[in-house]
């Protein structure tokens, strides 16, 4: 799997100077590390065993690991990293948010530790080490990534003679006969209330239009002021949108639907797709909800989208510039993303791990997991999300405005006039 | 430690009791002042100094920018947004609590006998219930597919609100608004009613020989009886209404698209999302400023009284 | 009664009633839902669950609720104790002295009211984390005082204005020093005052989310709001458990309030003069 096509000299000499960092002998001082992640389900298990397995080469490590949920996890972390109590390690998602931590130097450059021997560097691919890489240095383990499909209902499609949409157009008609069996059926909740499942889909939209290349330049601001955000490809994704709003696909009240509330249709058969995360497999297992298929979102009539491109959304850890154990952080980091412990991330919290060479040994995984996995394995692209790759203000303006475009208060150009904005307040910024 | 004899003997009328023994005032002053001046006021200082700085949450170094932050939040339509959307809390919230409050309070004071602490104690409760839960609980309620309000307003054979009722930006505010007062209605209830029972029953008894009943008995001596109550329940209110932030950052997160920013998490926005620590600054010192005078306010209002 | 007397006190009633009503619903909502599953809560909003099951308290309660609740009662008992001892001694001073720079002591004391949390947390973070307090939680409680000190000495001023000279003057002329005037004197007298003001600040700190957000980060030492917040994850929210998670930590306090309604209701009375 790759992350990014474009070849892009790699600086490996950084390989060279990480041979320098010997591996020193077995401290005798107790050392605790603190570690700070989500709380995504199976997480809290995963790292105490983890812990207790990292013991048999490090005995003097403790970690002491502390969870919290996704929200105010953004703004705890950067408050703690400031002060004086913040986290040894932490879990960041790759993009904006980490790029501002890099920028103000509370992340740290862990290339040479990560390419000592049993560096993470050794161990996860290349196209992996990119999501954490700056300038050329690592400064983050990636750990795992989300993706996301249309999950359906098999035997709703099976009684219904539905067919996998080929394009976003199949996909309309598709909604048109789901709300002819049953006006009341919504053939795909959104639940865009907190705004970020509609970023989800513009982010595959603008693919679909654009393709990965058409709008790099645009998402890191890198072209030039008179021609940011001016391809028509962006109100031809937001005109997508609009158009499976108009076929009947969302619910009505789209931006005041709980993105759980809209989970919980498709898991109660309520509702027969939804355009879901890879982490929407285990919410579906405790529904007691398995028989689904997925499908990658179909392609734009006229777009320049590939097929062999989706959503995917590196995470991982960092370690803060503060810490005063960086190498031992660093060698838990990688023992973290080593072949054994990919495998048991795989089977405890169910999402793809960056090391997935024995994954297919999964134990106790529902086999839509595996699925997802092969999937995945066979992309050559990965779509970065829009609200984590953007700068902040761009992407909170991309948010308000897919909001706007849902509640019909903007058009499609209206909404790019706005998005163009930001996007040049921003690049005068910078 | 004894006060001197002397001035204590030489207080007459209003004078104040205490004017001596100024070590042992400091000492009963202390802990408040410590307290209130290293954990409020010292930070708000701060605030005070970054506003006119521009610097990341996350950055070690603050440049100097003068006014440049207050001049932006003057040209920034948002900043005006969040403004007029606390205006309209405030005075929401006063007509809706205050003169709710009032309301409820005249009448289990004096309309209703029987089980009138029954319904109080009801109407009190929501006071107790933390903002998140109150918050939660509310958003399950006005939930557009599965909520109990949208399954009533159906079952009516009325149509709800196409974009929801927290989605729809001409809506969403006063949803807000509702939520606001059915938590807070009891707290100015209580306070109001609190102050009816305080008049002495004689006044009406005297004024009642005056000829004066019903409205004339509210004007001359309900409502003079209540001013202070009434004057607190209204500054409680309007500062509330200002500093109002748990219920509209976890109802709307001041969406749909800003339409119910308010100043609270507007700040929070440009300082956590976007990193502007010194806009932010800027206009939580706006937010200060407009605190303080309604502070001097109250201080004015209770001295008169 | 006349006829239209009593069509206004059914109407009256009826208002009253009406109100009650709007405000027993959500209550009412939040305890059924806790009863029922996830797709039973999504699919029939309005009916009564199908069967009683105390599953979701028993996911809620599994997320360590009791320990929340033990930080709950410990943050918010010390932090009462704080401000009502703080609180009514400055504010005792403040309503005896008529010096000019009382004043403007008053006023930087009750300003402090309206600085919104919010606004100050990064450099509060910063004293307090900085300070080496973060993660306890007795050091959570210094900030709460502090929150609470300048609403409850508005309060307390106002009931000492009113508060009989004479005695304080009697006790003086017996030799008594200003602190043991207060404490033997105005103190003891200062019942309903008191009980008003801690059964505030209580809900008030009971209730508080931000700063335990920030301050309390490791699992052991948080409190309710923010354990409750806990219940919703990074991309699922389990609502049955949620909402048995805020009936978990709203009955006491509804009980408590049931307990001691009698004095809420007479300590509101000094709260208004």
């Amino acid at each position: 799997m790759q992350f990014h096509l474009n070849g892009e000299v790699r600086l490996v000499a950084s390989a060279l100077l990480g041979a320098a960092v010997l591996v020193s002998p077995v401290h005798a001082e107790d050392i605790v590390l603190k570690m700070w992640t989500l709380d995504n389900s199976g997480y809290k298990e995963f790292i105490a065993e983890a812990a207790e397995a990292f013991k048999a080469t490090h005995p003097n490590v403790t970690i002491e690991h502390q969870i919290f949920p996704g929200d105010p996890y953004k703004t705890a972390l950067k408050v703690a990293l400031v002060g004086s109590d913040g986290p040894d390690v932490f879990f960041n998602w790759s993009g904006d948010r980490a790029k501002q931590l890099v920028k103000d130097k509370l992340a740290l450059d862990i290339t040479d530790f990560g390419n000592a021997p049993g560096g993470f560097a050794k161990v996860l691919p290349e196209g992996w080490l990119d999501a954490f890489r700056y300038d050329g240095r690592l400064y983050g383990v990636a750990a795992d990534a989300v993706s996301k499909y249309v999950f359906y209902d098999k035997a709703y499609f099976a009684e219904h003679k539905f067919e996998i949409p080929k394009t976003l157009g199949e996909l309309g008609n598709l909604c048109k006969a789901i709300r002819k069996i049953d006006p009341n059926t919504v053939p795909m909740p959104l639940g865009n209330k907190t705004r970020w499942k509609a970023i989800h889909w513009m982010t595959m939209l603008n693919e679909r239009a654009m393709g990965v290349a058409g709008t790099a330049a645009d998402y890191d601001l890198s072209r030039p002021a008179d021609q940011l955000y001016t391809d028509p490809g962006y109100a031809k994704a937001f005109q997508a949108l609009v158009d499976l709003q108009d076929a009947g696909c969302f619910e009505d009240a789209p931006n005041a639907t709980e993105y759980a509330i809209a989970d919980s249709m498709f898991a109660t058969k309520a509702s027969p797709m939804e355009y879901c995360g890879t982490w929407c497999t285990s919410g579906l297992d405790a529904a007691g909800f398995t028989d689904y298929g997925f499908f990658r979102l179909p392609l734009m009539d006229g777009g320049k989208g590939s097929f062999d491109a989706n959503f995917l959304v590196p995470e991982g850890y960092q370690v803060s510039a503060k810490s005063a154990h960086p190498k031992e952080a660093v060698e838990w980091l990688s023992f973290l993303v080593s072949d054994e412990q990919g495998l048991k991330f795989a089977e405890k919290v169910q999402f793809l791990p960056s090391n997935a060479k024995l994954v297919d040994k999964a134990q106790g995984v529902p086999a839509s997991f595996k699925d997802i996995a092969r999937d995945v394995g066979t992309l050559k692209q990965g779509v970065n999300v829009l609200d984590a790759l953007l700068e902040s203000t761009v992407a909170d303006a991309y948010m308000n405005a897919t909001v706007e475009v849902l509640n019909r208060t903007l058009t499609p150009d209206q909404a790019v006039g706005k998005i163009r904005e930001a996007a040049l307040a921003a690049q005068a910024k910078k | 430690m004894a006060p001197s004899l002397t001035s204590t003997l030489g207080d007459t009328g209003k004078r104040p009791v205490l004017n001596a023994g100024n070590i042992s005032a400091s000492a009963m002053m202390a802990p408040a002042l410590i307290l209130v001046g290293v954990f409020i006021l010292i930070p708000a200082a701060v605030a005070v100094i970054g506003s006119f700085f521009d610097f990341g949450m996350t950055s070690a170094t603050w440049t100097f920018v003068g006014g440049a932050n207050y001049r932006r939040a003057v040209t920034d339509p948002l900043f005006w947004l969040a403004i007029s959307n606390n205006i309209f809390i405030v005075i929401g919230s006063v007509v809706s609590q205050v003169g709710g409050g009032a309301i409820l309070a005249a009448i289990l004071d004096r309309g209703i006998r029987r089980g009138s602490v029954v319904y109080r104690t009801i109407i009190f409760m929501p006071v107790v219930i933390s903002s998140i839960a109150v918050a939660f609980v509310w958003m399950l309620i006005l939930d557009p597919n599965v909520g109990p309000l949208n399954a009533i307003v159906k079952t009516l054979g009325l149509s709800p609100p196409r974009l929801g009722w927290l989605g729809d930006p001409a809506i969403s505010l006063w949803m807000l608004l509702l939520i606001a007062a059915w938590q807070n209605v009891g707290f100015q209830m209580m306070l109001i009613l609190a102050g009816l029972q305080a008049i002495p029953k004689e006044h009406y008894e005297a004024a009642s020989l005056d000829g004066a009943r019903g409205l004339k008995a509210f004007w001359y001596i309900t409502l003079p009886g209540i001013r202070n109550v009434l004057v607190l329940a209204t500054l409680i209110t309007v500062i509330g209404g200002f500093k109002v932030f748990d219920l509209v950052f976890v109802t709307t997160g001041g969406g749909p698209a800003n339409a119910t920013q308010v100043l609270g998490t507007y700040t929070y926005t440009q300082a956590f999302s976007f990193g502007n620590m010194g806009y932010a600054n800027a206009m939580a010192v706006v937010l200060l400023v407009t605190a303080a005078l309604l502070g001097w306010l109250q201080v004015r209002l209770s001295r008169r009284a | 009664m006349t006829l239209r007397a009593r069509s206004v006190a059914i109407g009256l009633h009826a208002f009253v009633s009406l109100w009650t009503l709007f405000v027993l619903v959500p209550v009412f909502v939040m305890v059924i839902s806790a009863f029922k599953s996830q797709a039973e809560l999504f699919t029939r909003p309005l009916a009564l669950p199908r069967q009683f099951s105390f599953a979701a308290f028993e996911r809620a309660w599994g997320i360590g609720i009791s320990g929340f609740l033990v930080n709950s009662l410990l943050v918010t008992a010390l932090s009462v104790l704080f401000i009502v001892i703080a609180s009514s001694l400055a504010a005792y001073v403040l309503a005896r002295s008529d010096k000019p720079v009382m004043r403007w002591v008053y006023v930087a004391i009750v300003a402090g009211f309206a600085v919104p949390l919010q606004s100050v947390m990064v450099p509060l973070y910063q004293l307090v984390s900085s300070a080496g307090l973060l993660n306890s939680r007795l050091a959570i409680a210094l900030p709460y005082a502090a929150y609470g000190i300048p609403f409850t000495t508005m309060l307390f001023y106002t009931f000492f204005l009113e508060f009989p000279r004479e005695l304080e003057e009697a006790a003086r002329l017996d030799g008594c020093g200003r602190i043991e005037v207060f404490f033997r004197i105005v103190l003891p007298l200062s019942g309903p005052v008191i009980a008003s003001a801690a059964i505030f600040q209580a809900v008030f700190n009971w209730n508080e989310f931000i700063l335990a957000l920030l301050m309390l980060t490791k699992t052991d030492v948080r409190t309710l709001p923010v354990g409750i917040y806990g219940l919703t994850g990074q991309y699922s929210a389990d609502w049955p458990a949620l909402m048995a998670g805020l009936a978990i930590a709203t009955v006491p306090l509804i009980v408590i309030f049931l307990l001691a309604q009698r004095h809420f209701v007479r300590s509101l009375a000094g709260l208004g003069k």
